[in-house]
């Protein structure tokens, strides 16, 4: 049976290892302006190596890397940095069913990049106001839920009443936007990486990247801190700061991914739970498995939002028509062994 | 090695700890037992720190614990709670390596020598060959075994055990039991532990400390201080004790 299971693992690893590279390298070839495999090939290798073999730049140069690059890219990030972070934030709350968007995490970075978006003509960036507010909704989830936050239920429910409310103040945004602005905004809000653009980019893979690193180190840590607080503080961890540490990383990778991604939801939930049921809780291989199987699931998502019908569908209803079944399924099944 | 408690006062907002002085010295079983409500475990986790105990209350080896922070207070007290509801399914091996937190910083994962810890604790409680199975196929006595193997494998000088022998079968709980004495006897830790079952406590503890209401009623070996009179004021029902083939039996 462990054999088994230690071949499963091995599998995990290898795959992780090569399949969000494989899954970049194919995304190239696929859009609304279809390009050959072998142009994409010579391109890149025209990039990399200008000069060398034909001196033309070549025509599809345009597309790939002012449209389609940073659009992977971000697919790539932010599908880490949104696992990352429901794994961390499974394992900090003591508590398999949250996520950003069960902690408010999601729509309060969505108002804060709003924000920063209608009315502040990005003098403050949108990553930075959708951090300040992906705190604030995490905080009054806290508060909230109070002593019994690390019941399953009530933190739920507390994540449920700060998403109403910051989605009521989404709407108040869009109410007061103008007609060209809020346009751009509702598309925004339904999960597209269609905007993605160097400009943005420059500031959100920076962070996601030193984000899911540092959450990455903080792996094996996680085993203790979801014992619990008491049994944590027993075991001579200083749990407030460490708390801090993970819920501001959480909070600050998520900002960073919804202030261009808009709201793609599940992500974060979905990932972490397929992984343990392969792997095991073990968050010394959950964490980094979630972050490779995060990056491949959103490109995938992307690739099939982009190409399945004429037009694009937002990446958000993508997962969240998946994740919704998936998550009744969990709810129904909490308590089985892989949580 | 022990533990030396002064005038300890801690309130939760309708019940007062008071504990004038108490002291626990190394290589001996202390048996903590009292009606329920008497404030056993909450004494027990303010010897452990997972209650905030004010500074200069409670001293292990000659420091105020309210100034032992991280790694050194987990070298002194090592606390094993009640069976946890685990969120998550670990292995053992995963759980039993999470004593090892305090020697481990922040940003690392365990090492070699965290690894043989943790598998030396296993061994001493007898579940060397448990590595691999995960804690939720553990039945409640072997989870109590694992609680106390993590806490081995953290190595503190000074044990304290919240109730170890609550709900189990009487072979796991003498198994339990055992196992103390021998913390006490093989690797002379101090050992503190809180027990309901009074016959049990009269046969596994070299010392006894009777409380009731949040204080200290009498404390000493059992054979010095276990009358019936004492049972009566701290249990306020009347019990009998039984001298059988050199044991003292308590009878309600």
């Amino acid at each position: 049976m462990s054999g088994t299971r230690n071949k499963k693992r091995t599998a995990a690893f290898i795959l992780a290892a090569v399949l969000p590279v494989v899954i970049l390298i194919l995304s190239l070839n696929i859009g609304a302006y279809r390009i050959p495999p072998k142009a994409v090939f010579t391109t890149i290798l025209g990039a990399v190596f200008p000069g060398g073999g034909n001196a033309q730049p070549s025509p599809y140069a345009d597309i790939l890397f002012r449209i389609r690059l940073p659009r992977l890219l971000l697919a790539l990030f932010a599908g880490a940095a949104l696992a990352v972070s429901g794994a961390s934030l499974q394992a900090l709350f003591k508590n398999p069913l949250v996520f950003e968007f069960s902690l408010g995490i999601s729509y309060g970075a969505a108002f804060g990049a709003a924000l920063s978006l209608v009315f502040l003509g990005r003098k403050i960036p949108p990553q930075a106001a959708a951090f300040v507010f992906a705190i604030v909704a995490v905080l009054a989830v806290l508060v909230i839920a109070g002593k019994s936050a690390s019941h399953v239920v009530t933190i739920l429910l507390s994540g449920v009443i700060v998403s109403a409310l910051f989605q009521a103040l989404l709407s108040l945004v869009e109410f007061f936007a103008n007609p060209y602005a809020l346009q751009s905004l509702i598309f925004w809000l339904m999960g597209s990486l269609a905007q993605a653009e160097w400009s943005d980019l420059g500031i959100t893979l920076p962070i996601i990247g030193v984000g899911v690193t540092v959450l990455i180190l903080l792996r094996w840590r996680l085993n203790v801190l979801s014992l619990g607080d008491d049994e944590a503080r027993a075991l001579g961890v200083n749990v407030s700061r460490e708390k801090v540490v993970v819920i501001v990383l959480a909070a600050l990778t998520t900002a960073a991914a919804t202030a261009v991604t808009g709201v793609i939801n599940w992500v974060g939930l979905i990932v972490p739970h397929l992984v343990r049921m392969a792997v095991g809780a073990d968050n010394r291989k959950v964490i980094p498995l979630s972050a490779a199987y995060g990056a491949s699931l959103l490109l995938v998502a992307d690739d099939i939002a982009r190409s399945a019908a004429s037009f694009e569908i937002p990446i958000g209803i993508l997962t969240s028509v998946v994740g919704i079944p998936f998550f009744i399924v969990l709810l129904k099944k909490s308590g089985k062994i892989w949580l | 090695m022990k533990v030396r408690v002064e005038n300890l006062v801690f309130s939760y907002p309708n019940f007062t700890l008071e504990v004038a002085g108490q002291t626990f010295v190394d290589a001996r079983v202390t048996s903590i037992v009292g009606p329920n409500g008497a404030g056993k475990s909450t004494f027990l986790k303010c010897l452990a720190a997972v209650l905030p105990a004010p500074r200069r209350s409670v001293f292990v080896n000659g420091n105020d614990l309210a100034d032992l922070k991280g790694r050194s207070r987990a070298r002194h007290v090592g606390y094993v709670p009640q069976e946890p509801a685990l969120s998550f399914n670990y292995t053992v091996l995963d759980f039993v390596l999470t004593g090892r937190a305090a020697s481990i910083p922040v940003f690392s994962s365990p090492s070699r020598h965290d690894f043989e810890a943790a598998e030396e604790a296993l061994r001493f409680v007898g579940l060397a060959d448990f590595s691999a199975r995960t804690y939720f196929e553990l039945s409640s006595g072997e989870r109590r075994l694992v609680l106390i193997a993590r806490t081995l494998a953290q190595r503190p000088d000074i044990l304290l055990l919240d109730e170890p022998t609550t709900f189990l079968d009487p072979r796991h709980e003498v198994e339990i039991l055992e196992l103390v004495r021998r913390l006490a006897g093989e690797m002379n830790k101090t050992v503190i532990v809180t027990l309901h079952d009074l016959d049990m406590a009269v046969k596994y503890s070299d010392e006894m400390v009777f409380m009731k209401g949040g204080r200290v009623v009498a404390s000493g070996p059992p054979a010095d201080i276990l009358n019936e009179s004492l049972l009566r004021s701290v249990y306020d029902i009347e019990m009998g004790i039984l001298n059988v083939a050199g044991r003292r039996l308590i009878v309600r």
